[in-house]
């Protein structure tokens, strides 16, 4: 055994104590954190110059795309 | 399922293999210089852009090996087309792929000379090279032998056959011909994998039916209830998908690093008609990524509730469908899989072709090269790469058996880590600079190197030692710790040496909206 077997050890037992209820919101976290950032974005790096159609923006897309993401790991 | 093909299965298949070559021999046409050649003359529309994404990240092997995965360890294998996906291409989409396609690059190793220096961009497409070029030959192999075992073809002749029906067009048409036969492939293999979705779960009575077949399946087997159609896994589960490798390395090191630093998936949005469509191509695909799993994982489940007893998770997919597919049906599923190996072949072809011409050719022999005289080094490259893709196959079938898949399949994981972390700081962080990036990435491929001799058996049994990691295929683990190394070498070398000058590193760098809005900055 070498001292990364060691660290490694230690880092497992201590991972398997995180409830899987709470790894599950970790995942929820970082996609809910992704959709916030998306929905802050300036309309100017999401939709096409001098574009007033809804549609056309990024935005829309990237946060269904985030939304059906956040659906599935609520329930799977 | 080679005995229950029909002459109308294979006139199915003819009638795409026909349309896909016609299709690109008639794009090459209009192909007369380099940059047509390599960035498809910057015209490609973000549809066809964002469909060539997903078709090229499903390869023919992985259609079987997904649907083989979920049968064998349950939808956890369904993380690696949502979350192992979506996030990354959706932040690649608004930060990456906008600079890069602003740059006017060729190739990502080009980027990091103009952020960082030669050495960095050298050693990047060294490592990138080798990856693709062995990896053209491994997926002919490993595709041909498939074809061999599920319609009792013969493996030579797929293998030739393959390589010789992708090297025509991707010759000729280059990014263009393998981006607009991508568009075929990925409609013909999603269309194929939806009728097996659509199929199986008819005959099982719906969601419901098959989800109760596979809890009667669990409780036969003495599986946990709920485990084999749960994404999320404990540290200890038996599965390769723990959630801390599906988190740390899949959705945080090897997702990201894939899909903003892999020349074969960037460089056909760096063909885009314009930025937005190239940014448009991230967030479709993305979409589109969402419907994966559903089509390609859950036929596997559909084949555990169906046919628990199989010895091979990887004869759940064709089983299903030489069991419930009708005369005709069968050889649209024959065209997916062929789709989807050729739409990865075509397009790790092109970007290694690309690689060699622009990182080595031209940056080192012949910066003057002309714009038609890079059309002509690019078609040389691909057939002097097609032909060592067929060697290669050939060499890997005499290897079987002495740990060559095992090899390769973590080959990627050697670099995908330290990769990332020169992108990230290159794109994020002003204060990096060259001697740390070349520093950081050399560092950490020597850890994940090191990481992957101390888990190997072979290895550790002569040194007397316990394998360092418990999972089987620790490779998302190699990552998550080569990346760590990688980025802290990166931020300690350039803090400690003088940083990079503003004006070189100007447009290099992302920059917030709080200094994109100062009109000052």
């Amino acid at each position: 055994m070498t001292p990364l077997h060691h660290i490694g050890e230690f880092l497992r037992n201590l991972l398997l104590l995180v409830p899987l209820g709470v790894v599950r919101l970790l995942f929820l976290m970082l996609l809910v954190g992704l959709l916030v950032w998306v929905l802050r974005l300036p309309n100017s790096e999401t939709a096409p110059e001098g574009s007033s159609k809804p549609f056309e923006n990024l935005k829309i897309w990237a946060a269904l795309a985030l939304g059906i993401q956040i659906l599935i790991y609520s329930i799977l | 399922m080679t005995g229950s093909l029909s002459t109308v299965d294979y006139l199915v298949l003819l009638l795409y293999l026909a349309g896909t070559l016609g299709l690109g021999l008639w794009i090459g046409r209009r192909i007369k210089t380099g940059r047509d050649y390599f960035l498809a003359g910057k015209s490609l529309p973000w549809w066809a852009v964002g469909m060539s994404l997903v078709a090229t990240d499903i390869g023919g092997t992985d259609i079987i090996g997904v649907g083989g995965a979920a049968y064998s360890f349950g939808l956890s294998v369904g993380n690696f087309e949502w979350i192992g996906c979506v996030p990354a291409m959706i932040v690649g989409a608004f930060i990456f792929i906008p600079i890069f396609w602003r740059l006017g690059i060729y190739t990502i190793p080009e980027y990091m000379e103009r952020r960082f220096n030669v050495g960095a961009r050298a050693a990047l497409a060294t490592c990138w090279l080798i990856f693709m070029a062995c990896n053209l030959g491994i997926m002919l192999y490993a595709s041909a032998k498939m074809m061999h075992v599920l319609f009792g073809w013969n493996e030579a002749a797929c293998i030739l056959y393959t390589a010789g029906m992708v090297g025509v067009y991707t010759l000729a048409g280059g990014l263009a011909a393998v981006v607009y036969t991508d568009v075929i492939q990925c409609a013909v293999m999603i269309g194929g994998c939806l009728l097996a979705l659509v199929i199986g779960l008819s005959d099982l009575g719906g969601i419901g039916g098959m989800l109760e077949k596979i809890r009667e399946v669990e409780a036969a087997q003495g599986v946990t209830a709920g485990e084999r159609t749960s994404l999320i896994l404990p540290v200890d589960t038996q599965s390769p998908f723990p959630w801390t490798g599906i988190l740390f390395g899949l959705a945080l090191v090897l997702s990201p690093a894939y899909w903003i630093g892999n020349q074969a998936i960037v460089q056909r949005s760096l063909g885009a008609e314009s930025e937005f469509a190239a940014k448009a191509s991230y967030i479709w695909g993305a979409l589109l990524k969402n419907l994966i799993p559903v089509i390609v994982a859950v036929p596997g489940l559909i084949a555990l509730a169906k046919f628990p007893e199989l010895k091979d998770g990887d004869q759940a997919f064709p089983m299903l469908v030489s069991e419930l597919f009708p005369i005709g049906l069968k050889g649209l599923f024959l065209a997916a899989f062929i789709a989807a190996l050729m739409s990865s072949v075509d397009s790790y072809l092109n970007a290694a072709a690309t690689i060699v011409a622009n990182d080595f050719y031209k940056r080192f022999r012949n910066p003057e090269a002309s714009d038609a005289h890079m059309l002509f080094v690019g078609r040389t490259v691909t057939a002097i790469l097609l032909v060592w893709a067929i060697l290669f196959a050939f060499q890997v079938a005499n290897m079987e058996g002495k740990g060559i898949y095992a090899i390769f399949q973590t080959l990627m994981a050697f670099f995908q880590g330290p990769a990332l972390a020169l992108l990230l700081t290159g794109l994020l962080w002003r204060r990096a600079n060259g001697k740390g990036a070349f520093i950081g990435f050399l560092g950490g491929v020597a850890v994940a190197v090191g990481l992957f001799a101390l888990s190997n058996e072979s290895v550790t049994a002569a040194l007397g030692w316990e394998p360092l990691f418990q999972v089987p295929e620790p490779f998302l683990y190699f990552s998550v710790w080569a990346f760590l190394v990688s980025i802290t070498l990166i931020v300690v070398i350039s803090l400690a040496t003088p940083p990079e000058p503003e004006e070189k590193i100007r447009n290099l760098v992302w920059r917030g909206r709080e200094e994109k809005d100062d009109p000052t900055s």
